[in-house]
């Protein structure tokens, strides 16, 4: 694990490139343990200060500091999107391995609840749940929401894979020598699906940081959790572009703009690194 | 005394697809037996029903897959099974530690992401009862058995090679010593070479432990290296039946004779004749004997009734109106 990793390191530069934006913003975001003000006090330093020795990133209309705030809130986005992810893996392996091996009626019934996930149209879904819960809408309830919904597509992708692995000797002699049902898919199926769900995961965090910045933005969640939405949100509520306060939408968007590419290269040659095809494709090119 | 005595089998696929009831006579009334440290060779070419034959004796069968008649005993040291009345809990105790099933394109019974070692633990940790440290050095010394490293053990599937991966295969299938062995097909994806080294390796650990082998291949020249009986299936029956050497001297059903004639023979330049037709489609079998229409002696008796499987000589039964005669 440990020499694959430097291997790729050394000879993938995407994987290279990736490791080290989201290295930057995972730094970044552990700085939030040192920040001398909570996240919510505002007016602890002037406000509309530009980007200066004392204040690296500016100060906001709100009186706080960019640098020490977006540290809070790429933190809080961050770990949005991985336990979104990790939960609907969770969800995906979970319906995806015992309905590919299942086959049959459990099969039909767990791919057509499957298929109603990926045909519901998300964002109207989620901003009707925020209508409906108003205050009662949390950072935490959101993740749950999203890793409720963010499961289907992969679920299907690992069924397909389950589906082959069903009719492989292996499983075959696994059901002979009497394994059950559970250590066939834990033991011999697991394994085989994790570097899939592993690349899909990065394109997961994407996806659901993505969504929650878009509803924050709009201030369709709970605005007082900073996250990068919420700080474009509040930039947005002060007129930051019209009154010249740029750094406040430019750092933010920058930040999440870093994690997304990061993210992106991760899972692409990610892929390339599961599928050795594509590793032989980019060479003869 | 016959570790296996399967009595009038019938196992059939039945499928009712859009209504429509089929049935596919894969074994159709088979009645054979296998006695204790004797190599029991199935030939017959594909889709005569060979591996549902097996199957079915294994007890692995799955819908669509149904055992419409007969009866499977197997005399273990433990008493008597009877495989299709035998509930979940008596087939899984005497599975891998008395019978062990080396499927289909062994090749691939090796889990392709995992280390060799969680082949053994995951499929006979449990059948040993012995604790972890125990049971890996019984393993490696099974192993060495089959000249294999201990270091495989650590080895993933592809860093074997084909022959070695085989090997592992038969070590896998043999390392709880059990009494009877199913193999389907163990050798067929292997070159002649590895091939020659694998078969002398089944016949050692067969005579190691006393057990006995049901060995199923097409191959004709694995059967005449390897089994002490041969049974030759066509369309889901047996056909012919008898020791090795008697079935290749003395061919009676003409089957078998075409499929001993179609062996290559050293300095013979004569050309091979094909047997014209193709094998018969088992969801509407063929009246009377299923080989009658390819069969260069077919006459209104075989097309109106079932030869039924008799005596010709001592251990040597056919199912032919018309035996070809002793050479």
């Amino acid at each position: 694990m440990g020499s694959t990793f430097l291997a790729l390191l050394r000879s993938n530069r995407q994987f290279a490139a990736g490791i080290v934006l989201l290295a930057l913003v995972a730094g970044f975001s552990c700085l939030s343990f040192f920040s001398p003000w909570p996240p919510n006090d505002s007016f602890v330093v002037p406000p509309d200060l530009p980007p200066s020795a004392d204040y690296w990133f500016g100060t906001t209309s709100r009186g706080q500091d960019l640098f020490w705030l977006l540290s809070f809130a790429i933190r809080n986005t961050l770990v949005f999107g991985i336990v979104v992810a990790v939960l609907s893996r969770l969800l995906a392996l979970l319906i995806g391995l015992v309905a590919g091996y299942s086959g049959g009626v459990v099969d039909r019934l767990l791919m057509s609840i499957n298929d109603t996930f990926i045909v519901i149209p998300l964002f109207p879904i989620l901003v009707l749940f925020y209508f409906v819960l108003k205050d009662h809408m949390s950072w935490g309830l959101l993740a749950l929401m999203m890793a409720c919904l963010g499961w289907s597509y992969d679920a299907r992708l690992i069924r397909s894979v389950a589906l082959s692995l069903r009719h492989r000797e292996f499983t075959e002699t696994g059901i002979f020598s009497g394994m059950s049902t559970r250590q066939i898919l834990v033991e011999e199926h697991l394994p085989y699906v994790l570097p899939i769900v592993f690349s899909t995961t990065m394109n997961n965090i994407n996806w659901s940081i993505g969504l929650e910045v878009t509803l924050s933005v709009l201030g369709f969640t709970d605005i007082n959790t900073p996250t990068i939405g919420v700080m474009i949100y509040w930039a947005n509520q002060h007129t930051a572009l019209v009154a010249g306060i740029w750094w406040w939408i430019f750092f933010p968007v920058l930040l999440v703009v870093m994690t997304f590419i990061g993210l992106f290269l991760l899972a692409v040659s990610m892929n390339e690194h599961i599928d050795p095809r594509s590793r032989l494709g980019r060479s003869e090119r | 005394m016959s570790v296996l005595a399967v009595e009038g089998l019938r196992a059939w696929y039945r499928t009712g697809t859009f209504g429509v009831p089929r049935d596919v006579r894969a074994v159709d009334g088979v009645s054979l037996s296998v006695e204790a440290g004797e190599i029991y060779g199935l030939a017959g070419e594909s889709s005569s029903g060979k591996t549902t034959l097996i199957k079915t004796i294994a007890a692995a069968t799955q819908p669509p897959l149904e055992v419409m008649a007969g009866t499977i005993t197997f005399a273990f040291p433990g008493g008597p099974i009877e495989m299709q009345r035998a509930d979940r809990r008596a087939l899984a105790a005497i599975r891998w530690r008395h019978l062990s099933y080396i499927m289909q394109g062994s090749m691939s019974v090796l889990n392709p992401v995992r280390r060799v070692r969680h082949a053994f633990v995951d499929f006979a940790f449990r059948h040993l009862g012995q604790p972890k440290p125990q049971f890996l050095e019984t393993v490696r010394a099974h192993l060495q058995r089959l000249q294999l490293g201990p270091d495989v053990l650590d080895a993933f599937p592809h860093q074997l090679s084909g022959g070695m991966r085989q090997r592992v295969t038969i070590a896998l299938a043999t390392v709880c010593r059990p009494e009877f062995i199913i193999a389907d097909e163990p050798t067929t994806a292997l070159d002649v070479v590895v091939q020659k080294e694998v078969l002398a390796m089944i016949r050692e650990i067969q005579r190691e432990l006393g057990s006995s082998v049901l060995f199923v291949t097409h191959d004709m020249a694995v059967h005449a290296n390897l089994a002490d009986r041969l049974g030759i299936m066509y369309g889901g029956r047996l056909v012919e039946e008898g020791r090795t050497d008697q079935l290749f001297r003395t061919p009676r059903h003409p089957y078998t004779a075409h499929l001993i004639a179609s062996l290559p023979r050293l300095g013979d330049t004569a050309p091979k004749a094909g047997l014209s037709g193709t094998p018969p489609n088992l969801a509407d079998p063929p009246s009377g004997c299923r080989f009658h229409p390819r069969c260069p002696r077919a006459t209104d008796l075989c097309r109106r009734e079932v030869p039924p499987l008799e005596p010709m000589a001592a251990g040597h039964r056919v199912a032919c109106f018309h035996p070809e005669p002793v050479a």
